[in-house]
């Protein structure tokens, strides 16, 4: 009996907290529908303002927020004022996927944008794919994102796996006498880096002695012992599998204290932090790093130029210290704009269908065409290199490239 | 408790939970928000989670920091049993729900020889231990190749519509916690529970009295791990995708004993208070205050202030707090 | 040879943030969680000391060792000197975590989210000895790591406070018996243990790149050098500490750099397996 009433009590407690999330929903749920005019198209989105990825949600935070301002200094999509729902996901999947329902049953939102990170995209586009909503987001590449084969997930940024390929393109075609004589693969056994330095590494084959292949856990925190490895082996060119810039600065650091300077280093993210990047490592040592991208601060896309002046007459800074999120961001919305005018309203199946007709969308990162999978293979991918001594952040690859500058080669000693 | 034992208390109280208790069985039936359905399964499992952590850790004293071990070794085997059960993502996911059984015996058999080890040494030392052999595990999921390492590993996908998502997934997780409050009630009213609660107050004494006191403690140890294994599966199911840092998460096993610490340390009903009022509100902060530092600084503080001014928690601060007005009382009539 | 030489280096860095967390837990059975994000507070201190006022890094220590000591000082004061009772340890860990997820935010607030490195001539600099180079840092690191252990152990072993530390960390009940003013020591000693953290935040925001949630890989480092140690035993903190790197350096050489974290945790369990109170810790009061 006792036993009974213990039990009974503490699912009463359960009921208790049950009562107040419904008290709080109908409270929440009843306040937009009040206020609410019919004429806003409503976006919502999650996004890390805390936690791990907190420096890349708030620079997608800057950008969606730049398209929004952007968008509704035109006059709004088809005559609606757009308007941004933003929530916080502490860079947590689980936080991620209620912040999603949130937005979609509670905030009612007409559109949603996609959270940083793969490894927040995949679990936030599964849980809006049950409610028919298209995900159209800016940072989720990795090939898991495209294998759990969703037909609501849209990429707008080339896939990661596809980043290192014009610079391999380059240094294969290098004559002979000049082509680096050696390089050095290491890399971050992180699904998003490992992928890039693989495929740079098969095409590069043979072309150019490898003297090191070496995978570190993501978790690490001393790099020191393994740059030291790869800085005896003196390779003429590194190529480092970073997720991030302390990865990167750890790296530099060694290598200078070890008074050896790759003639070639080219890490998969770090230096295209812009400002971040140089504050932590010193401009005049970021001279030379090189960073494949999609997008950088000084493109001579227009439409990228303008985005590009506004940022900085909003948020200071130079252009070359513009995170490439922001353009990720940006063309989220500019690709959604796309499809909203097409399909003529909000309607997320159409947007889908839309957007699955393999169309052409032109966005500050370039184009944007997606295959069936989402992803958008259409874009090429650049090279990145810091010169002038750190204060300037240039493209160099593609070679070809009208917007391509000479490439520093070899890299000048550290700090010069 | 013997404050609440006159009959016009004790009806009032029936009838109190009786409707609360109604309501918990309804909540998906009459809330349809898909947001709020989800904080609902999250608060279960980890109502649970810290019924069963209490089970353990309140009734003998030794705090367990590594509970996520147990969570995380269960979130794994579900995903790679329905993996393998379920390769082409053919069956759906009501098929899928037993799992959490296995789930629950796997974190027992990881339990057994860890509670070997780190249950020898003094209660002080015991908590340490628990956090290095939970950065141990989290290690190994993110270095080992059967866990997919950082990249996860990703569970059949359920194709059910957003509305009904949730609901198989919550009652579940109340059954989950129905059987955990159970247990833990029949645990507390049994000689071996109170051979834990003896350990608790006086480890040197219990001993002395007999009680064998390394096999109570590794029961006991074991046993709790069941229930939070099978959590750890729910949510893997629940979520469609696991990641070590997130299923082996330090913030689990902190959470955990907050919630218990905040409820009650060692009673029945305040880990599921805690649980309740913890992960609620921990919602809602994040909600609405996205700004994350800011986030940071008020959950820290609140979390501060909780602690040094209900150390016991709600449970025995209001206790208590009654406990206390009635001896007024009956200080009063004596007067009288 | 050079991993070695790095590990030592490295390692006695580790070991003196070990060391506070270590002698706080011995004395006060007080499991302080934020030690991890005092020794980033210790290194930000250094760098807005460099920034903004242009004093050198190690001549910084004068100003920022004295403040985190204070720092210490109030916390044990509002917070911990509260916690009475047998679950002490485990409350003192949510009351650290919370005052550490504070400072945290704080941080985030004032330094924002973007990494920094502390800089300096000799950050960068390095001179070749026995054929391989070593960085002034790590050498400097290194000797102001002893040099301040040195400090540490002398006041423990020649000094009549350091006398009634001993005493708290061998029993407490009874050195307030022999009238040992236990408030007293346990307050100093917090104090100690986070003033130690600006030597070790300095020279650890020399070497890396940090931000505030750096410390969560911090934490969990020392606290498994204190376990392997042995808790509350400095010799075990020192000897785990300088153990644990050069152990992840060699196999990262020799071996994986994939498995330098994991073998230190293999160690670790062996150790626990054979020696469950670590490798200099007290043998436990009861044997189950």
């Amino acid at each position: 009996m006792k036993k009974n009433a213990m039990a009974l009590r503490s699912l009463g407690i359960i009921g208790v907290a049950a009562a107040t999330l419904l008290t709080m929903s109908t409270v929440s749920g009843a306040a937009p529908k009040a206020r609410g005019t019919a004429s806003v198209i409503k976006i919502g989105i999650s996004l890390s303002l805390s936690g791990d990825f907190s420096a890349d949600g708030i620079a997608y935070k800057q950008g969606y927020q730049l398209w929004a301002k952007d968008v509704n200094a035109a006059g709004g999509l088809m005559g609606h004022p757009v308007q941004l729902v933003i929530l916080s996901d502490a860079s947590d999947p689980t936080q991620v996927v209620t912040n999603y329902k949130t937005l979609i049953s509670t905030d009612h939102v007409n559109l949603v944008f996609g959270p940083f990170s793969s490894l927040l995209t995949l679990p936030s586009a599964e849980a809006v794919s049950r409610y028919g909503y298209a995900m159209v987001e800016g940072a989720g590449g990795a090939p898991s994102v495209f294998s759990a084969n969703l037909k609501n997930v849209f990429d707008v940024t080339l896939p990661v796996a596809f980043d290192l390929q014009p610079f391999a393109k380059w240094v294969k075609a290098l004559p002979s006498a000049t082509r680096p004589k050696s390089i050095f693969y290491v890399t971050s056994n992180d699904p998003f880096t490992q992928p890039v330095v693989d495929t740079a590494r098969s095409m590069i084959g043979s072309s150019i002695k490898s003297v090191g292949h070496l995978v570190f856990p993501s978790e690490a925190t001393d790099w020191k012992s393994i740059a030291d490895q790869v800085a005896t082996a003196k390779p003429d060119a590194v190529v480092l599998g970073s997720v991030d810039v302390p990865t990167v600065s750890a790296f530099m650091l060694a290598f200078q204290q070890m008074h050896y300077t790759p003639k070639i280093f080219v890490c998969t993210a770090g230096p295209d932090q812009g400002r971040a990047f140089t504050s932590a490592v010193g401009a005049k040592n970021a001279d030379g790093m090189m960073v494949p991208n999609s997008w950088y601060g000084g493109s001579v896309n227009p439409m990228s130029k303008r985005m590009v002046s506004e940022y900085v007459t909003q948020y200071g800074g130079t252009a070359s210290g513009v995170n490439a999120d922001i353009a990720e961001a940006y063309s989220v919305g500019q690709t959604v704009a796309a499809a909203v005018k097409a399909t003529g309203g909000t309607d997320n199946a159409k947007i889908m269908t839309y957007l699955h007709s393999g169309v052409t969308i032109a966005t500050v990162q370039g184009a944007v065409k997606f295959n069936s999978l989402g992803e958008n293979l259409s874009q090429t991918a650049y090279t990145f290199q810091w010169q002038k001594a750190g204060t300037a952040f240039v493209q160099v690859n593609p070679v070809g490239d009208k917007a391509s500058v000479a490439i520093e080669y070899p890299k000048n000693a550290w700090g010069k | 408790m013997t404050e609440r034992s006159t009959p016009r208390w004790r009806q009032a109280s029936t009838a109190v939970w009786l409707v609360a208790g109604l309501l918990a069985l309804l909540f998906p039936v009459l809330e349809h928000n898909a947001a709020y359905q989800q904080i609902g399964v999250y608060t279960l499992i980890f109502t649970a989670c810290a019924t069963s952590w209490n089970m353990f850790s309140g009734y003998s004293g030794y705090v367990n920091l590594g509970a996520g071990v147990s969570y995380g070794t269960g979130a794994y085997t579900m995903a790679i049993v329905s993996r393998h059960l379920d390769p082409n993502n053919a069956q759906g996911g009501a098929s899928l729900f037993w799992v959490c059984l296995l789930s629950g015996v796997a974190a027992m058999v990881v339990a057994y020889p860890i509670g070997l080890v780190a249950l020898r040494v003094r209660r002080h030392t015991f908590v340490v231990i628990t956090i290095a052999i939970f950065f141990t595990f989290q290690l190994i999921a993110i270095n080992a190749s059967f866990t997919g390492g950082t990249g996860g590993l990703f569970l059949p996908y359920i194709p059910w519509n957003a509305s009904y998502y949730d609901v198989p997934f919550y009652y579940v997780g109340l059954a989950m916690v129905i059987f955990a409050i159970v247990l833990s009630a029949l645990v507390r009213r049994s000689r071996f529970g109170l051979q834990l609660l003896a350990i608790r107050d006086d480890e040197d004494r219990a001993m002395g009295l007999g009680v064998e006191v390394g096999k109570i403690k590794l029961t006991g140890y074991v046993m709790s791990a069941f229930t939070i294994g099978m959590c750890g599966g729910l949510f893997a199911l629940l979520q469609g995708q696991i990641y070590p840092q997130f299923v082996f998460n330090p913030l689990f096993d902190i959470s955990i004993a907050l919630m218990c610490f905040f409820g009650g340390f060692g009673t029945l009903v305040g880990p599921i208070l805690g649980a309740v009022v913890l992960e609620s509100s921990q919602q809602y902060l994040t909600v609405q205050y996205s700004n994350g530092s800011l986030y940071l600084i008020l959950f820290g503080a609140l979390f501060l202030v909780v602690i040094l001014f209900m150390p016991q928690g709600i449970v025995v601060f209001i206790r208590q707090k009654r406990k206390q007005r009635s001896d007024r009382r009956i200080a009063a009539l004596g007067a009288q | 040879m050079g991993a070695l030489t790095d590990g030592v280096l490295t390692g006695s860095v580790y070991a003196l943030m070990a060391t506070g967390l270590t002698l706080v837990f011995g004395v006060m059975d007080i499991i302080n969680v934020a030690q991890g994000i005092f020794v980033i507070l210790g290194a930000y201190l250094s760098y807005t000391l460099q920034v903004h006022f242009g004093i050198d890094l190690f001549l910084g220590l004068l100003i920022t060792i004295p403040t985190m000591f204070l720092v210490g000082i109030v916390i044990e004061r509002a917070f911990l000197a509260r916690l009475k009772g047998p679950e002490k340890t485990a409350m003192s860990i949510l009351v650290t975590y919370a005052i550490s997820l504070v400072i945290e935010g704080l941080l985030n607030e004032i330094f924002s989210v973007n990494n920094v490195q502390l800089s300096a001539s000799y950050v960068n600099e390095s001179f070749k000895l026995f054929g391989i180079y070593l960085p002034y840092i790590y050498l400097d690191g290194f000797l102001l790591a002893i040099g301040l252990l040195g400090a540490l152990y002398f006041m423990l072993y020649r000094t009549r406070f350091g006398a009634s530390i001993r005493a708290s960390l061998a029993d407490q009940s009874a050195a307030a018996l022999v009238g040992i003013d236990v408030k007293k020591v346990s307050t100093i000693c917090f104090g100690i243990g986070i003033a130690v953290t600006a030597a070790g935040g300095m020279i650890f925001g020399a070497t890396n790149s940090f931000n505030a949630s750096t410390s969560y890989d911090l934490i969990s480092r020392l606290l498994t050098i204190i376990v392997l140690g042995g808790m509350g035993s400095l010799a075990g903190a020192l000897v785990a500490g300088i153990l644990m790197v050069t152990l992840e350096d060699l196999v990262g050489v020799l071996w994986s750099p994939v498995w330098s974290t994991m073998s230190f945790f293999v160690v670790l369990i062996i150790v626990l397996s054979l020696r469950p109170q670590g490798l200099f810790g007290k043998q436990s009061a009861r044997v189950a």
